[in-house]
């Protein structure tokens, strides 16, 4: 071998792997950040993205929260989750609250990001960029409510809101907020819905549509206390027509969209979303299920009489077995429906004490699904009072399970109301959930105080 | 540019040329084996190297010649020739230093005399690895060298022990030493398979202990700095058995059986019951106790005591029915045979590890093929290849069942198998006598331990295969040049079976099956030149590149309604019908490095050395893709100095080195912001979605230790004591984090550089030939203390990084994986509660997350090993102590075990406990509901410093009594050796819990830098006795 043949063989060698692109490996299994969005359909799906995120919450889950916070719901079976969102002792290293807020904030993080992103899409025409922010602001809002109403005292907390909220997400940005003032919360919630009301289109499949951002309004003003606002945005939607009352009571149903849903979660076959529902009230697949109607609850609709068909929803006793899931392995969940928007209009025009003759309908219509026509009017004559209370009580049974009722009783302790809630006061200090402990990971975040409501 | 140095040195190489007359012949040892690429040295200036059988042959000028030879280990020769018209032809004899031929050490990427040695390099023989018995080969490491802890492992059978090299310098990067065998860096990855099962894969369990000739452990940057990217947490180097001259064979076995070192004190029925009873009538319960699994509180009184009267008459041994004797066989069998041009050294192995956790067994089958091959005087080949599966016979371990499961849920009235059959309000028979009892844990799972060990099948296969092929070129005198190529294949494959029987639900079960592979290329090119200026000074250097790539990629095999598992009916396998199939794409890594080393020796007492690195990494981005890790390093033979006059202290060195490494081990696409897949079969309402995954972070960069060592090395008495006592300042900077992110960022982690950690400490170690004679007794010392410090974690809180499930956390000013619990003080002797210690220290009975605090660390301040031998005439008997002060132990599951009374088995210590007023007692009143104890309702995790237990211990970890039977005269054996070993045969501890020494299951490379001595439910080691027969003929 010659002194050529050594050099060349010792060149290639230290030269052979001198090469940069050696180092360039790329995932591939997933899409790069930058490479993600490339048109109008991959914003689309993006913003599909956030409803997927909707569903995981409000599969039941939520709902399922709310509920044991409040007096519906009985103590859970042995669920250590449950049990402490039900004593209202949730920590940050109990998961079921920790998981629910970081999914509220992947639904915001994304509808920033569609928001965010027009600029590099060149296919989209100015009325599907308006509808896609439309979408993305109503997620942001429903998330941001959804948010505030569980980890921060209520609305009308303090008089001026200034109490702690939640973090106020309008950019998708990676630095740390410290949390907003409700009332600043609350006003970027008002402002998203507006937007979403002007621009979403009127229908939009299974979406969100004008009526859906209206419908949230409605919500929202109603738990601000600006009944007359609420009652207003309700009687649009009563009035549009596109809606009507389901008189079989059953508005959780599978493969339809119920003819009172405004805007709901859809559950299919293949993904069950509804399983939160199921997997811990359905009563017909164990005698011994996770979560049970309340001793209290049943007591309170033991009141109505065996004429209500709204009893069928229950079994009494100590626990009072939930049925109103039974038989049914996935369904579509109604969110925003049109007798929420009856029983808001009612109790906001009784609030007003204006046009208690619309109220009064509104409760009878409800009335007379649950008992049949004419068998349980509220009286024509009834004093404003009357129709609030009647208003209130209709609105505790026809939303049993749903998630709304702790809310409705925190709005009226803020209000002024003596709340008591399981032998505690409404405004005991775990009625807030802890945050996620991830918000605890930088300085200066102020979690909630625990516990304090047994 | 790269090729200069390289041209430089074939240049200086180059001016050898002919001469008149020819003085040739072999250089060989006292036996007569030859010394490849010995030196010689013509009149001081002029020479080569020997070729690879040791043969030279020199071209001389007529007249007076002065030849030297030398060869590393060996006393250098000079002969005188005079060179006249015939050729010469010389057998030259080196003898060994006696002093020195132990001490040439493999450092990277070549060897050196340790004499020359500048950075701090531990080696560690065959015969100390081998001589103990190990679940894996690096357990054997412990308390052999100052400075490398080494956490031995659970009791399951293959489990990984823990190693860490001068301390923790990684948070969220892996924080273990690079293992390079054979000069290849190997796959080292513990989590293929996460913590399935609450067991981590190791990746050295296939490595056949017997075909390893040494391990040398490098710890400061001087000696890890030529591995630069990787040795920020120490490099250990294995080298393993080639051939020699001859043929000889080494035989040996090994048969022994394995206990467990200690016993979980988990109480039996009646103590149970009793203390179940007193906790509820603490509560103000009335009547009999409703009983887990068989009565609910609600029930009515007559029911409750039926029932508590019903499991009296059952007394389950869990701990009994899960644990047992392992036993072990181990056979090996090598040859090494070696002629003129050519070696090789072949061995098998087949070993057979049965732990004492019944049904847990781990059996390794390998063999090695090592050759060196030397074609032409100029080129040498190496090549050394081994092939190993091992099975791992799995079970449920810890928090997955098993033992964990008897020393939690598992209540001693539980009996394994019903003893009558049950029937119903109906009177049907729903159970039969002799069917399992399962029952539910409260997370859902079916649990007995007894039915899910015997129906559920679990087995996991690794194939590996570790090949190295090299190309030795020496061109020229002196200068060599080395070609290298490795490949290490990887395949771990976990089938699980779970019957019909344990789901309850269905009658047919379910099986998986999950594979990974993990192919592993490197390729690298050295050139080494040694230069001596004259009789003074030598110039050694090294320049070099290397490129190495790791692709790791895999699939999940899923069976929802199928009656036996996938290993047993392959065709299953490819039952595209009715099989939920994943493919996880490569995920994929390179490092491209170059590297060089210049070593100055200047009088043969001044040595000088610089190392420089630069490496790439594709888990970087562009902007910060290279790192620069040099180091500097001198050492000074002050005894070699001619006004030294000492004669006690024979030997004295000093050396001193400060140099840069780094470390790399993250996700390999931690870097990229990335979205789901666009046809990644997510919908919403039959639409497709896009979602993000991970936030991008294109400024990750290296994480960097600067290491300052110096160290004073002495032989006293002629060496017959050694002693060197070594100190270090390392200080991590950009050290890797995953930080927890706000979740309202979109995010919940994040890799980021954030930290800053420091560890400095000394090591002191010291060999002693005690007695020498007919009786000799040897003893080895060695003794290192650490401090560990987090210095900085920018603005995140202890919380931003945690290890896993575990409450150890980042506190700045404390070491790294502090335990963060709320304080206990002590129980009030008055109402029997616990009394916690606030962020003030003032006492308060409010338990709160609020007031966690840093309560101790796993780190321990002192660890160390002793080794005494004692030799008379064929006997020989030695016993290792392995020492460990400073350091707490978390006892996690103490706190459901211990805490409060709940649907978990206690322990026997849970008697101490307050039962009225005025008592003074460890464990407070006891209640079954833990707002009792200011706990939040529904979390019974009692996570209170009341379980930090200090876990200092000595431990004698192996003792062997051995015999050289005498040979008969003319017997074809060289040697043959009878032992008798005993490993973790005692312990000395104040740890009231199972094990002082614990390696858990841990989730990631995080958690396993954080949670070092955190228990919970982790299967003590065993105590193993083996008998061993060795011999060579």
């Amino acid at each position: 071998m010659t002194m050529k043949h050594f050099l060349l063989i010792a060149g290639l060698a230290m030269t052979a792997v001198s090469c940069d692109r050696l180092l360039e490996f790329e995932p591939g299994d997933v899409i790069l950040a930058e490479d993600a969005i490339q048109d109008a359909d991959d914003l689309q799906r993006l913003l599909v993205s956030t409803y997927d995120v909707l569903a995981n919450l409000y599969g039941g889950r939520v709902q399922i929260i709310n509920e044991l916070r409040g007096p519906n719901f009985g103590a859970p079976d042995n669920s250590l989750d449950f049990t402490a969102v039900y004593n209202r002792e949730t920590t940050f290293f109990t998961g079921i609250n920790g998981g629910a807020y970081t999914d509220f904030y992947y639904a915001i993080y994304r509808s920033n990001v569609v928001i965010e992103n027009f600029q590099f899409v060149s296919d989209l025409d100015a009325d599907e960029q308006l509808r896609l922010e439309a979408e993305a602001r109503f997620v942001r809002a429903i998330c941001h409510w959804g948010a505030v109403k569980l980890y921060a005292r209520p609305y009308g907390y303090t008089a001026d809101n200034s109490h702690a909220g939640v973090p106020l997400r309008l950019e998708s940005s990676q630095d740390p907020l410290p949390r907003a003032a409700v009332g600043d919360v609350y006003a970027a919630i008002v402002d998203d819905l507006n937007y979403a009301l002007l621009h979403l289109p009127a229908t939009n499949g299974v979406y969100a549509t004008q009526h859906a951002a209206r419908a949230y309004l409605a919500q929202v003003h109603f738990l601000m206390g600006d009944y007359a606002e609420a009652a207003a945005l309700a009687s649009n939607i009563i009035a549009s027509g596109e809606f009507s009352l389901d008189q079989d009571l059953d508005r959780f149903e599978t493969d339809l969209i119920n003819s009172e849903t405004i805007f709901g979660i859809v559950s299919q076959p293949n993904d069950f979303r509804s399983s939160w529902f199921r997997d811990n009230l359905r009563s017909d697949n164990t005698s011994s299920p996770q979560l049970a109607f309340s001793e209290d609850f049943a007591f309170f609709m033991s009141l109505s009489g065996a004429g209500d068909a709204r009893s069928q929803w229950y079994t009494p006793g100590v626990r009072a077995l939930c049925n109103r899931f039974n038989n049914k392995e996935y369904f579509n969940i109604p969110l925003a429906h049109l007798t929420l928007m009856h029983l808001i209009r009612a109790e906001a025009l009784a609030e007003t004490g204006s046009d208690l003759e619309t109220a009064i309908g509104d409760i009878n219509a409800i009335r007379d699904r649950a008992y049949g026509a004419g068998n349980f009017p509220l009286s024509l004559t009834s004093t404003a009072e009357e129709v609030r209370d009647a208003a209130r009580d209709e609105y505790r049974k026809e939303t049993a399970g749903e998630g709304h009722w702790t809310d409705q009783l925190l709005r009226r302790g803020a209000m002024g109301e003596s709340i008591v809630i399981r032998n505690a006061p409404w405004d005991c200090p775990g009625m807030s959930l802890q945050f996620s402990n991830s918000e605890n990971t930088v300085d200066g975040f102020v979690l909630n105080e625990e516990g304090g409501c047994l | 540019m790269r090729l200069k140095p390289i041209l430089f040195l074939l240049a200086i190489s180059s001016l050898a040329s002919g001469f008149g007359q020819t003085l040739s012949g072999t250089i060989v040892d006292i036996k007569g084996n030859p010394l490849p690429s010995a030196s010689v040295i013509v009149d001081g200036t002029d020479g080569q190297f020997a070729g690879m059988d040791g043969s030279f042959s020199l071209e001389l000028s007529p007249g007076d010649h002065q030849i030297t030879f030398s060869f590393i280990g060996y006393l250098t020769k000079k002969r005188s020739v005079v060179i006249a018209n015939e050729p010469i032809a010389w057998t030259i004899t080196l003898e060994e230093d006696a002093v020195m031929i132990d001490d040439v050490v493999v450092v990277g990427y070549g060897v050196q005399r340790k004499k020359e040695v500048t950075g701090s390099i531990v080696q560690v023989s065959a015969k100390q690895i081998t001589g103990i018995q190990t679940p894996s080969f690096e357990a054997a490491l412990q308390g052999q060298a100052a400075g490398v802890q080494v956490s031995q492992s659970s009791g399951v059978a293959g489990a990984p022990s823990l190693i860490r090299v001068r301390g923790v310098a990684s948070v969220s990067a892996a924080g273990d030493p690079l293992y390079v065998i054979d000069g290849i860096p190997i796959t080292q990855e513990y989590f293929l398979r996460g913590n399935s099962g609450a067991f981590n894969n190791n990746p050295l369990a296939s490595i056949n202990p017997n075909d390893i000739e040494s391990v040398e452990i490098l710890k400061d940057a001087a000696a890890t700095g030529i591995y630069g990217s990787r040795g920020a947490n120490g490099v250990i180097l294995i080298t393993t058995k080639r051939g020699k001259k001859g043929t000889t064979f080494e035989f040996s076995t090994r048969a022994g059986f394995g206990t467990p070192a200690t016993r979980p004190n988990m109480m039996d029925t009646e103590s149970y019951l009793t203390l179940r009873q007193e906790a509820w009538e603490n509560d103000g319960g009335t009547g009999y106790v409703w009983l887990p699994n068989m009565t609910s509180a609600s029930d009515d009184p007559t029911t409750r005591q039926q029932a508590y009267l019903q499991a009296m008459q059952t007394n389950t041994n869990w701990v009994d029915e899960t644990t047992g004797m392992g036993t072990k066989g181990n056979v090996n069998f090598g040859v090494r045979h070696g002629g003129d041009r050519y070696n090789l050294y072949a061995g098998v192995s087949q070993d057979n590890n049965g732990s004492y956790l019944l049904g847990n067994s781990y059996n390794r089958s390998s063999a090695r093929f090592n050759v060196d091959w030397t074609p032409k005087s100029w080129a040498k080949v190496i090549l050394s290849s081994s092939l190993s599966r091992g099975q791992n016979n799995r079970i449920d371990a810890a928090w997955s069942g098993g033992l964990g499961d008897a020393m939690s849920n598992a209540l001693p009235y539980y009996p394994v198998r019903y003893e009558e059959d049950q029937v119903d309000a109906n009177g049907n028979v729903v159970n039969e006598v002799g069917e399992y009892f399962l029952w539910f844990d409260e997370w859902g799972g079916t649990k007995n331990p007894v039915a899910v060990r015997e129906l559920k099948q679990w087995k996991n296969t690794e194939d590996r295969s570790i090949n190295n092929a090299q190309l030795i070129l020496t061109p020229l005198k002196d200068l060599h040049v080395k070609l290298s190529g490795g490949f290490d294949y990887l395949h771990l494959k976990e089938d699980i079976f779970n019957p019909g029987a344990l789901s309850i639900t269905t009658d047919l079960g379910s099986a998986n099956r999950n594979a990974n592979y993990v192919l592993n290329w490197n390729y690298s090119a050295t050139a080494d030149y040694r230069l001596e200026l004259d009789d003074t000074q030598t110039f050694n250097f090294l320049i070099g590149s290397e490129f190495q790539r790791t692709d790791n990629y895999g699939y999940g095999l899923y069976y929802g309604q199928v009656d036996s598992p996938i290993f047993e009916n392959d065709s299953l396998a490819e039952d595209a019908a009715n099989v939920n199939r994943t493919v996880n794409l490569p995920s994929q890594h390179s490092f491209l490095s170059y590297f060089g080393r210049v070593n100055y020796a200047l009088k043969d007492r001044y040595f000088f050395q610089a190392t420089a690195r630069v490496d790439g990494s594709s888990r970087f981005g562009r902007e910060s893709r290279y790192g620069f890790f040099p180091s500097l390093s001198a050492g000074w033979i002050i005894s070699d100095e001619s006004w030294y006059t000492s004669e006690k202290i024979n030997f004295l060195k000093f050396r001193t080195s400060i140099g840069f490494t780094g470390n790399a081990a993250l996700p390999d696409y931690a870097r990229f912001g990335t979205y789901s897949p666009a046809n990644n079969g997510n919908t919403y309402a039959g639409d497709s979605i896009l979602y993000p995954i991970q936030p991008e972070n294109p400024f990750l960069r290296w994480e960097t230790s600067r290491t300052i060592d110096a160290s004073l090395e002495m032989g006293l008495w002629q060496d017959r004591i050694t002693l060197e006592l070594a100190g270090y300042h390392k200080y991590s900077t950009d050290v890797l984090m995953n930080v927890s992110t706000p979740a309202s960022t979109g995010f919940t982690n994040f890799w980021d550089n954030v930290g800053t950690i420091l560890n400095r400490g000394v090591e002191f170690s010291v060999k002693s030939r005690n007695l020498t004679g007919a009786f000799e007794w040897n003893t080895d010392l060695n003794v290192a203390r650490n401090y560990n410090e987090l210095m900085d974690i920018g603005d995140y809180t202890p919380d931003a990084v945690s290890g896993g499930t575990n409450d150890s956390r980042v506190i700045v000013g404390r070491p790294v994986g502090s335990f963060y619990l709320v304080e206990h003080s002590h129980v009030d002797p008055e109402t029997g509660l616990p009394v916690y210690l606030d962020l003030d220290g003032n006492e308060t009975f409010e338990y709160s997350n609020d007031i966690r605090k840093y309560v101790g660390d796993g780190l321990p301040d002192i660890i160390g090993g002793m080794n005494n031998t004692f030799r008379y005439k064929n006997w020989d008997f030695s016993a290792l102590a392995t020492f460990s002060f400073g350091a707490k132990i978390f006892d996690s599951s103490a706190k459901r075990q211990l805490g409060v009374v709940t649907g978990w088995n206690m322990r026997e210590e849970k008697l101490d406990r307050w039962r009225q007023p005025g008592d003074e007692a460890t464990y407070p009143r006891l209640t079954l509901d833990e707002t009792t104890y200011s706990l939040p309702s529904g979390f019974p995790w009692w996570n209170t410093s009341l379980f930090i237990f200090d876990a200092s211990y000595i431990r004698l970890r192996n003792v062997t009594l051995g015999f050289n039977v005498p040979l008969p005269a003319g017997s074809n054996m060289s040697g043959c050796r009878i032992a008798l070993n005993a490993t973790n045969v005692f312990t000395l501890t104040n740890f009231p819990g199972l094990d002082p020494e614990v390696v858990r299951d841990f989730e990631n490379a995080q958690d396993r830098n954080m949670s070092p001595n955190v228990t919970y439910l982790t299967p003590p080691q065993e105590r193993a006795i083996t008998l061993s027969i060795s011999t060579n003929f």
